[in-house]
């Protein structure tokens, strides 16, 4: 009983600590991440993921990637929940993120197309991008 | 005798005053929804992108 308790307490000890270590340079680095996007250097795409359209460290093109895998796993538990595609939910969070999220200044990027820089005008969006919500 | 010859009257009488004939169509009939489903897909799944943006603040920096 106690070997046990004491057991899943060192567990827990490990995690907070192993937690506290990964955090603090990720949160770090999400900065870096929207510093590059202020500079234009990373952007939204009409895709749902995070682009790099210019030159970047390679901590932050690091960052962009774990971002990309952590949004696609949280992409892929909604269609999961939903009974769509990944895709689908990929597609509708880049709705919102070039409507909503992207400001002027920034860069984004529909489709394979080129990146371009959103000016005081909204984003002309994807016509499968519905209007409500 | 003049029984029968007003029964032989009925039926003739229902042959000739038309009789209504429904019939299936040829074709299935088919109603299309396909577009309003899909809409409505795109729709709620808006509402959903909406929340996990602001669930997840830190996958979606600014």
């Amino acid at each position: 009983m106690t070997r046990t308790f004491l057991t899943i307490a060192i567990g827990a000890a490990v995690a907070l600590a192993t937690g506290l270590v990964m955090t603090a340079p990720a949160r770090a680095q999400s900065g870096a991440v929207a510093a590059a996007m202020a500079e234009g250097a990373v952007g939204e795409q009409a895709d749902g993921y995070l682009g790099i359209a210019g030159s970047v460290s390679a901590a932050v093109r690091s960052e962009v990637e774990s971002i990309n895998i952590k949004r696609r796993a949280a992409y892929t538990d909604l269609a999961g929940k939903r009974g769509v595609t990944v895709q689908d939910v990929a597609a509708a969070t880049g709705c919102q993120t070039l409507s909503s999220r992207v400001k002027a200044g920034q860069v984004y990027r529909i489709g394979a197309g080129p990146w371009q820089t959103k000016g005081s005008a909204p984003i002309a969006l994807p016509s499968y991008c519905a209007t409500a919500g | 005798m003049k029984k029968e010859t007003i029964i032989a009257a009925g039926f003739a009488g229902l042959a000739l005053g038309g009789c209504i004939q429904v019939k299936a169509p040829d074709k299935p009939i088919e109603i299309n929804l396909n577009v309003k489903v899909q809409q409505e897909v795109v729709v709620r799944l808006q509402r959903d992108a909406q929340d996990l943006i602001q669930n997840n603040p830190e996958l979606f920096p600014q």
